[in-house]
């Protein structure tokens, strides 16, 4: 089987990178592949997504600003035409009276501080995009 | 107390006999450290330790029951609140506030981009998001002069968080501002958050100078207010071991990192020439409180005599003040939960606990809210009335190192201070911090606990209330949310000051400022003109960033 391939990064320029460096680490430990990008820009990291070609998009968030992220991004996986290509997961330090915003917004799954790894796992698995 | 060892090993044996065969909840009792325990603690696991050699007065060396001679019978920690969003004048009335509710000291939270020393309107994707959100925006002194105005900074202290890359530029704008209250600097007391772990282990800078230009910056605070004479009452440096602490190691290892951290400084400034009590009397700590309750006291008790043993032994210190650990606490904030928060209440308060027990000289009290959000007015009030009901209702202040001369609690400080140095050992073998750092041992390190940590917290082993015990389905509750108009206040607020400015001066200061940085002279006294002609933290830190090179953070370990 085809390994699933996801994208990880963190915008803005905020530094708590805890949250994303331990999800990338349980992620490949399920078995998927894991490209790390670091600190990018969204329109590179949608150039990225679709040059690589990978399943998931995943980005944290500490700032207080994932809505104004998750917006950017999603209009720029549109304007591309790509947004189905993805699944689009977020995380980090975000209150749960947000997620419900941040689905609008075009998150598919949000996950807050406490999330077990396995479940963040068990969601990309269930709902990657077929291609 | 007669202690005769005969006589209790005996009436131990008899003891433990009873204890046979008894049942115990778990296989194996450990600190979080990772040291194994007894279920008691008897003379006889202290009785290799000499009272006057080893434990002492408070103040006398080698200060393990606290640096001063009278603690909290003099005076009582200083309550300081790490606090700062939105705006500078909204962070001015949140500190009026809580200084009218009885906050002792003040301490500046800054924003992201403060932080990174990049300007509000630097071509950076979507830059303005970050403006205010997770600290006050200190892009240049007039947002400095705002958030102090009405502050009587003569007589109270503030912290002001930032670090190496910004520590010259947000301190100087800092000092300029009190200059023009008519303060002389000379009298000025507060912190800067300077050290070169902090915001590389326990946060991952945007566009990080290289250890080496950060280990300079970091030095030239120190000597410009220590060994230069400049601000001898100013603490140009507090060792962040919180923030390394946050990203998931241990006590011990906390400890070891600090103080291996502080050797970098400290030879570096040697390099430099001077002597040791010419600068080492206003090197200070920032410390973790963290979840196991005796391991935490038993950890500040250790790294005073580990600073002692340092001080004397390895750097020949001759002043008590240069051997005296100084500390601030904040809570854990990785201990806290978005679940069932107003439990971070009651975590706060144990922790803060440790910190007094422990003789800190002053206390963050973590809000309840603040796993998902900054903190909200209701929610740093209670936080600060944690403080208040300990200081005013509790007793514990009344006695110094109360818990000194406990069996266990003096076993564990000594177990701490072999670990601690044993790990020492290991970042000097490393090559010490900026060679660890540089090589990513440091980060491996890091990677190793953090790892460990989730697992044990993933599998149930470490107990977590909320999110792997006692779990309750809950309403989401509205967070504090900051001025979603930050970024154009503070682009305005910018543009205004460049159009008044004298900008053929500050250019020339920049041209100077990159001449210093070419010959890597102390880059203080030019920022301090810099700022006071209203160059921006963002033009500063650039000039660094041109000047040095960025640095490729090997976080992966």
């Amino acid at each position: 089987m085809k390994k699933i391939r996801v994208l990880l990064f963190k915008p803005g320029i905020d530094g708590h990178w805890r949250g994303i460096l331990t999800v990338s680490r349980a992620l490949m430990e399920a078995g998927m592949e894991v490209i790390f990008e670091g600190f990018k820009s969204v329109d590179t990291i949608v150039e990225a997504a679709i040059e690589e070609d990978v399943d998931v998009i995943g980005y944290s968030v500490h700032s207080g600003a994932h809505i104004e992220w998750t917006k950017k991004l999603n209009e720029a996986l549109r304007s591309k035409g790509v947004r189905d290509n993805f699944l689009v997961i977020t995380g980090g330090a975000i209150p749960h009276a947000d997620h419900e915003a941040l689905k609008k917004e075009g998150a598919d799954a949000v996950f807050s501080p406490g999330t077990h790894t396995a479940e963040i796992v068990k969601f990309i698995r269930e709902n990657v995009p077929a291609k | 107390m007669i202690e005769d060892p005969k006589r209790i090993a005996e009436e131990q044996e008899k003891w433990l006999l009873e204890t046979e065969g008894l049942k115990e909840r778990k296989e194996e009792f450990k600190t979080d450290a990772g040291i194994p325990l007894r279920s008691l603690y008897t003379p006889l696991d202290t009785k290799d330790i000499d009272y006057v050699e080893d434990i002492g007065f408070p103040g006398m060396p080698p200060f393990t029951r606290g640096v001063y001679p009278n603690m909290y019978r003099g005076r009582l920690w200083t309550i300081r609140m790490f606090s700062g969003f939105g705006t500078p004048e909204e962070t001015n009335r949140r500190w009026k506030l809580l200084y009218e509710h009885g906050e002792t000291g003040f301490s500046a939270a800054v924003d992201s981009l403060t932080f990174a020393g990049v300007d509000p309107d630097d071509p950076i994707d979507w830059l303005s998001a970050e403006v205010g959100k997770e600290g006050v925006p200190l892009y240049s002194i007039r947002g400095m002069e705002v958030m102090v105005h009405g502050i009587p900074i003569d007589e109270v202290s503030v912290a002001l968080v930032v670090e190496p890359e910004t520590s010259a530029a947000v301190t100087s704008m800092y000092f300029n501002v009190a200059k023009n209250r008519g303060i002389p600097l000379s009298s000025l007391r507060g912190t800067t958050q300077n050290d070169i772990l902090t915001m590389t282990i326990g946060y991952v800078p945007w566009h990080p100078l290289k250890p080496e230009d950060l280990l300079k910056l970091a030095c030239d605070l120190i000597e410009y207010c220590t060994a230069m004479g400049e601000a001898p009452k100013w603490n140009p440096i507090n060792f962040t071991t919180y923030n390394y602490r946050e990203g998931g190691i241990d006590a011990v290892q906390e400890i070891a990192f600090g103080l291996a951290n502080a050797c970098a400084h400290i030879e570096e400034l040697l390099r430099r020439g001077w002597k040791i009590d010419d600068f080492a009397f206003r090197l200070a700590f920032h410390l973790s409180a963290h979840r196991d309750f005796f391991e935490e006291i038993a950890k500040y008790r250790a790294a005073r005599k580990l600073w002692y043993k340092l001080m004397t032994e390895r750097y020949h210190a001759e002043q008590n003040v240069s051997k005296q650990f100084r500390f601030h606490v904040q809570t854990a904030g990785s201990s806290l939960t978005a679940q069932q928060p107003t439990v971070n209440i009651i975590r706060t308060a144990y922790q803060a606990l440790e910190a007094v027990l422990g003789g800190c000289q002053s206390l963050h009290t973590n809000s309840y809210d603040e796993a998902v959000c900054l903190p909200s007015e209701e929610a740093v009030l209670l936080a600060v009335r944690t403080q208040q009901v300990m200081r005013e209702e509790t007793g514990v202040a009344n006695v110094i190192d109360p818990l000194g001369g406990s069996y266990y609690i003096e076993a564990l400080t000594e177990e701490l201070e072999h670990r601690i140095w044993k790990y020492f050992e290991e970042i000097e073998n490393a090559g010490g911090i900026v060679e660890a750092l540089k090589s990513g041992w440091l980060y491996r390190e890091m990677n190793k606990a953090f790892e460990r940590r989730r697992k044990a917290v993933e599998s149930g082993e470490e107990k977590v209330i909320g999110v792997n015990c006692f779990v309750k389905e809950e309403e989401p509750v509205e967070p504090f949310r900051t001025n979603p108009r930050a970024a154009e206040i503070e682009i305005e607020r910018l543009n205004k000051l460049r159009a008044q400015r004298d900008n053929k001066k500050v250019k020339k200061l920049l041209d100077e400022l990159k001449r210093v940085c070419e010959t890597r002279e102390n880059v203080l006294p030019t920022v301090m003109e810099l700022t006071r002609e209203g160059a921006s933290v963002g033009e500063i830190t650039n000039t660094f960033r041109e000047m040095w090179g960025l640095w490729d953070v090997p976080m992966m370990g």
